[in-house]
């Protein structure tokens, strides 16, 4: 209070800056007191009135008119601070989903004779929509998940756990892609609100056949490059997003790979992934892969995603999975 | 990024809705409550004209599924008109074009 | 020991400045400062609205508290309006933003002591504040 009318009143007598200085400084430390902004003019009042005992009466009135009007933003502001709070006590909580999640999620790129396997899985938010999951068996087989659920956030979160567990327990038994979906299908089915939905490719490869069997369930389609024809090709294959009808069967597709041959899987994320106004094309996404190809797969599929993070201003607007998947000698 | 939507009753039990703009995640609210609302009674015919719509997102597809869905249970049918090649190739990958009824003619999109 | 109490219908927007004014002479007489003057007129504010948008009509109350070691203004504000059906939702921060019955009431806990409401669909709502005179620290 001494203060604030001391440089109150050596600003009056001096209009000398430093004295504003200090009030600049005043009003940092009201704010880390907690002190409302109608506080802050009652103290004005005062030290006026003990500065100048004579103060015209219509001075006065304002200043009662002003401290009205300032109740309100003292409440706004109360309530603002109460919501930061609230906010940091939200994200600590998204934080520890999210640890979670990439726990749960966790999925160790496996050691395959024959095979050079990258993989990078990211985020927009804290937690992750998409899922990708690799899996061996004692037969030395291969498998491969890419899943992509509606939406971003929680609920997306929420259910990938479920589609974890589900695929986890279905691919014990090591079925055909197609018959994996087919009862992963049921299970999403039963289980999520009408208009909610996943798309998922499921893939099995085999080494001693060199054949990659898979089914897909309305996932964005990935790429394929045939070596010795040095060119890449839409991963073909139909069928329905997991979720929307519980008798849909699912079709069963093959890829022969030769040596130096590449399948690609990825998520809309990748493909979709919209730069100001404009989107990115597939072949753009194409062009960005062809430029790292000599590289390791993880390696590739690091920059890539590095590249397209870089284009995005370094925020994504969707979860961006990319797995590569190489035939080697 | 806003999302107009005209309904047009153009006959008994028989409506075209109408889409401007962009099917997102914060559009899509809007675009559920006015499909669902006209599907809520029995038998209805809803054409979805989609041909100022240049983009749409998977929460875009779940409307059209939760709308398929609930025509199921009102016996009534939802098809999709006009739509731009980016968004008729949302309903290609994802199948859903094997379950919703969608006009074959294609409108060139940017 | 509770003094007589003093009450304004509310049925008009500009019983609001009744109660308002009412409440700030009363508040004065018990020896509250200019600023918690102002923030009891305004909390009466909150409350009478409360009443005038959503309610359509009550009443509002003030009692002087005079115990013997502090005093207070208690304000009471009574309608027969359609309820408040989930209180603590009212009560967060951020809804009063959203407009709608019991908007602006967690600013008027902010501003008074003690707070306390009670709100029932057939019987409307019942909400009692109060506010004490500080006491000198020296």
């Amino acid at each position: 209070m001494e203060n604030y009318r001391y440089y109150l009143k050596r600003y009056i007598d001096t209009q000398d800056e430093s004295a504003l200085y200090q009030a600049e400084q005043l009003s940092k430390l009201y704010i880390q007191n907690k002190i409302s902004p109608e506080e802050i003019i009652n103290k004005h009042i005062q030290a006026l009135k003990d500065l100048f005992p004579h103060l015209p009466k219509e001075i006065d009135l304002s200043m009662n008119f002003l401290l009205e009007t300032m109740i309100s933003y003292g409440l706004a502001y109360q309530e603002h601070q109460s919501m930061r709070k609230q906010q940091l006590s939200l994200r600590s909580e998204m934080e520890l989903a999210a640890n979670m999640q990439q726990t749960l999620l966790l999925t160790e790129t496996p050691n395959i004779k024959g095979l050079d396997i990258g993989a990078v899985s990211v985020p927009a938010k804290q937690l992750n929509g998409d899922y990708y999951h690799f899996s061996t068996d004692k037969n030395g087989r291969f498998g491969v998940a890419i899943a992509d659920v509606i939406g971003k956030g929680m609920p997306a979160a929420l259910a990938m756990s479920m589609i974890k567990y589900s695929v986890d327990s279905f691919s014990d038994h090591h079925p055909k892609p197609s018959s994996l979906l087919e009862k992963l299908n049921r299970v999403v089915e039963n289980n999520v609100e009408p208009g909610m939905f996943i798309t998922m490719l499921y893939g099995l490869y085999n080494p001693i056949t060199e054949k990659f069997m898979y089914a897909t369930a309305g996932h964005e389609p990935g790429f394929f490059y045939d070596a010795t024809k040095n060119e890449f090709t839409e991963i073909e294959g139909r069928g329905l997003v997991l979720g929307v009808s519980d008798d849909t069967t699912y079709q069963e597709y093959e890829l022969a790979l030769q040596d130096g041959d590449i399948i690609f899987l990825l998520t809309d994320g990748v493909t979709e992934c919209r730069i100001g106004d404009r989107f990115i094309e597939r072949q753009e996404v194409l062009e960005v892969i062809k430029h790292y190809m000599h590289l390791p797969a993880q390696t590739l599929v690091e920059k890539v995603y590095k590249h397209f993070e870089r284009l995005q201003e370094f925020q994504l607007r969707d979860d961006f999975t990319l797995i590569m998947i190489r035939k080697q000698v | 990024m806003n999302l107009d939507i005209k309904t047009t009753e153009i006959g008994a039990s028989h409506y075209i809705v109408s889409l401007f703009g962009e099917i997102d995640a914060y559009t899509a609210p809007q675009l559920k409550d006015t499909l669902l609302s006209l599907i809520e009674k029995q038998g209805q015919l809803i054409e979805v004209d989609l041909q100022q719509v240049n983009y749409m997102d998977s929460t875009g597809l779940g409307v059209f599924i939760s709308a398929l869905k609930s025509t199921k249970e009102n016996g009534g049918e939802v098809r999709l008109i006009h739509l731009q090649e980016r968004v008729r190739r949302l309903f290609t990958i994802t199948g859903l074009d094997s379950v919703i009824t969608i006009d074959s003619t294609v409108r060139g999109g940017n | 020991m509770m003094n007589f109490q003093s009450c304004v219908d509310i049925k008009k927007e500009w019983d609001i400045v009744g109660a308002r004014q009412l409440g700030r002479e009363r508040a004065k007489a018990i020896g509250f400062g200019t600023v918690d003057q102002a923030r009891i007129a305004t909390a009466i504010s909150e409350l009478a609205r409360n009443i005038y948008l959503y309610a359509g009509s009550g009443v509002i109350c003030f009692e002087t508290i005079d115990e013997i070691d502090r005093k207070g203004i208690c304000i009471i504000a009574e309608d027969n309006g359609p309820g408040i059906h989930d209180i603590s939702k009212v009560m967060e921060d951020g809804f009063s933003t959203s407009g709608g019955l019991g908007a602006g009431l967690p600013g008027v806990k902010r501003l008074m002591d003690q707070f306390d409401i009670v709100s029932d669909q057939e019987q409307g709502t019942k909400i009692r504040t109060v506010k004490w005179v500080p006491q000198r620290r020296f």
